[in-house]
């Protein structure tokens, strides 16, 4: 097995879209291209709104990810979590497809526990090893303003376990509404980021949340997305990194 | 809270394992993680706890730390696996594993209900847990007072959640904020010995600590300067000071080099307010021996009048 790179969108958000794409489609279009897509809602009492529930369950289903509801203080341990169990789940899903074309179709329920718990100990290893790609993608809009103190503390705090790993890692961070698209970069490609940095500054307040359209648009920061020419000129410059060979992105 | 938990699988009331066959009878539920549900069941007439969680390859690393860890001939770090097998829940199949039932309390019950005296000796057999799981290259990682328990039987220190365990070097798994190296800009998150004993101390903090006070401090920013200032304050942390600041500061090479540094100062300590305890019950051995020797004495002479 060669050393892969897994790649994940992780939304952190407080509420539905309510501008373009369906995020749902969004994922899915992800998904197709080797893009697991995580989320995380935010909220400050009570619920989230069975209709913000549902959202979020749906795109964390479609974007083959998962998701989690929490409060702005269990954010940064939210976001190491569910990084790394969805790491697990793709690793898992290849192997289990790498299992099936060995074993033919039932693989992984003809293997006894005992022979899967070896199993599991070869893909916690993978995890740690394979190089990671995330990029951030923080909902901007209105009512995330008081919490975006705690989205910051987030992002630096995952920046460390991302440094913690054996490894490669990169993350990137963009927030949405952007000032003219649907997004900004905020944080190019980066293994370390500094604590200073402010995302609160220059943001635009709007009430539109395009989670979809953003989705859509952070699929182009993965350099090994083959894209229209509009989108790749508008991201690839972005990136000082030159490897311009494509990692393949499956094992 | 957490909207992923509503997955993890209620387990059925009477259930028996696919592979190895093993029946089970639930008796109650434990308690619920980050990872899967624990419950207390009877299989053959023996308790035990029984771990169901929503992913199984999750689970199933557990269980590969269990095991590699209990290849060693060192009982009482980690509780002994009995089964792990597969069972059908409304036709999906759940991974599930079971262990030994051990009967205590949580560590920060205990300390509650028995005193802060205890704090010490706790961390000191806790030190010698730590030490062996290190040995075999482990580091526990989400070390917190949930995550320990004290037994019933015979006051040990048993470590119960293994979901943070951790292969030396790599990313650790599973933290939790309050007592994680890094949310207290001590440090990264790789897991090394020092991880853990910067969480113990945290613990050691944290259960000596005047809960009001620890409640009210959890605002400021998490600085190891805050822990500090705690411990430099607590009458019943002071003796300790340099263990814990030590450790705070990821200076010490082994657990074990740690315990002996804080089982000298509770020697210490001790010996320091049991002196004058001490020299009377010598009085009373040096008076016991001599009773002693004249029984035999008498005895040696109605032995030697008898011949």
């Amino acid at each position: 097995m060669k050393e892969a790179t897994l790649r994940q969108i992780l939304v952190v958000t407080d509420g539905c879209s309510n501008a373009g794409i369906s995020p749902v489609a969004a994922a899915t279009l992800a998904r197709e291209q080797g893009i697991t897509v995580n989320v995380i809602g935010v909220i400050e009492k009570g619920d989230m709104g069975e209709q913000g529930e549902k959202e979020i369950r749906e795109i964390a289903n479609a974007g083959g990810g998962l998701y989690d509801i929490v409060y702005p203080q269990q954010l940064a341990q939210t976001v190491q979590m569910l990084t790394r169990k969805a790491m697990t789940r793709t690793i898992h899903h290849v192997v289990n497809k790498e299992l099936k074309e060995i074993l033919g179709d039932s693989a992984i329920d003809v293997l006894s526990p005992e022979k899967r718990v070896q199993v599991a100990g070869m893909v916690d290893e993978l995890g740690e090893r394979s190089r990671l790609d995330v990029v951030m993608l923080v909902d901007t809009s209105g009512s995330m303003k008081s919490k975006l103190s705690a989205v910051q503390q987030a992002i630096h705090d995952f920046s460390i376990s991302l440094r913690s790993r054996s490894g490669q890692s990169r993350m990137a961070v963009c927030s949405f509404p952007g000032k003219q698209k649907h997004l900004d970069v905020r944080i190019p490609w980066t293994d370390q980021v500094e604590q200073a940095h402010q995302l609160t500054s220059g943001l635009t307040m709007s009430g539109i949340t395009p989670t979809g359209p953003a989705i859509v648009e952070a699929i182009a920061l993965f350099e090994h997305v083959q894209l229209p020419a509009s989108l790749s000129e508008r991201f690839r410059n972005e990136q000082e990194e030159d490897d311009g060979s494509l990692r393949d992105h499956v094992f | 809270m957490s909207s992923n938990k509503p997955t993890i699988p209620d387990l059925p009331l009477q259930f028996c394992g696919k592979w190895n066959q093993k029946s089970y009878r639930v008796l109650r539920e434990l308690g619920r993680g980050a990872n899967g549900a624990v419950y207390l069941a009877a299989q053959g007439g023996v308790r035990r706890a029984v771990k169901v969680g929503a992913e199984g390859m999750d689970l199933l690393m557990e269980v590969n730390v269990l095991k590699s860890v209990q290849q060693g001939r060192d009982a009482r770090v980690a509780p002994l696996v009995s089964d792990v097998d597969d069972l059908v829940i409304n036709g999906k199949t759940f991974t599930f594993y079971a262990m030994e039932y051990l009967e205590g309390e949580q560590l920060d019950r205990y300390v509650k209900r028995m005193g802060t005296d205890w704090v010490p000796i706790l961390m000191i057999q806790l030190l010698a847990r730590l030490e062996i799981l290190h040995r075999h290259g482990w580091v526990f990682g989400d070390l917190k007072p949930e995550n320990v328990m004290v037994t019933h039987a015979d006051k040990q220190v048993r470590l119960i959640d293994f979901g943070g365990v951790t292969k030396m070097g790599n990313a650790v798994r599973q933290f939790t904020e309050e007592y994680d190296r890094a949310a207290w800009q001590a440090g990264d998150r790789r897991a090394d010995i020092a991880y853990d004993l910067f969480s113990l101390a945290v613990m050691a903090v944290r259960l000596s600590a005047d809960p009001e006070m620890w409640k009210s401090r959890r605002q400021e920013p998490r600085q190891t300067s805050l822990l500090c200032d705690i411990i430099r304050n607590s009458d019943s942390l002071y003796p300790y000071r340099v263990s814990l600041v030590k450790a705070l500061h990821g200076k010490y090479a082994s657990a074990g080099e740690m315990r002996s540094e804080m089982l000298a100062i509770v020697r210490e300590r001790t010996i320091g307010h049991r002196g004058k305890q001490a020299s009377d019950s010598a009085g009373k051995l040096v008076g016991g021996l001599f009773v002693a020797s004249l029984l035999l004495l008498a005895g040696t002479l109605y032995y030697a009048w008898m011949m």
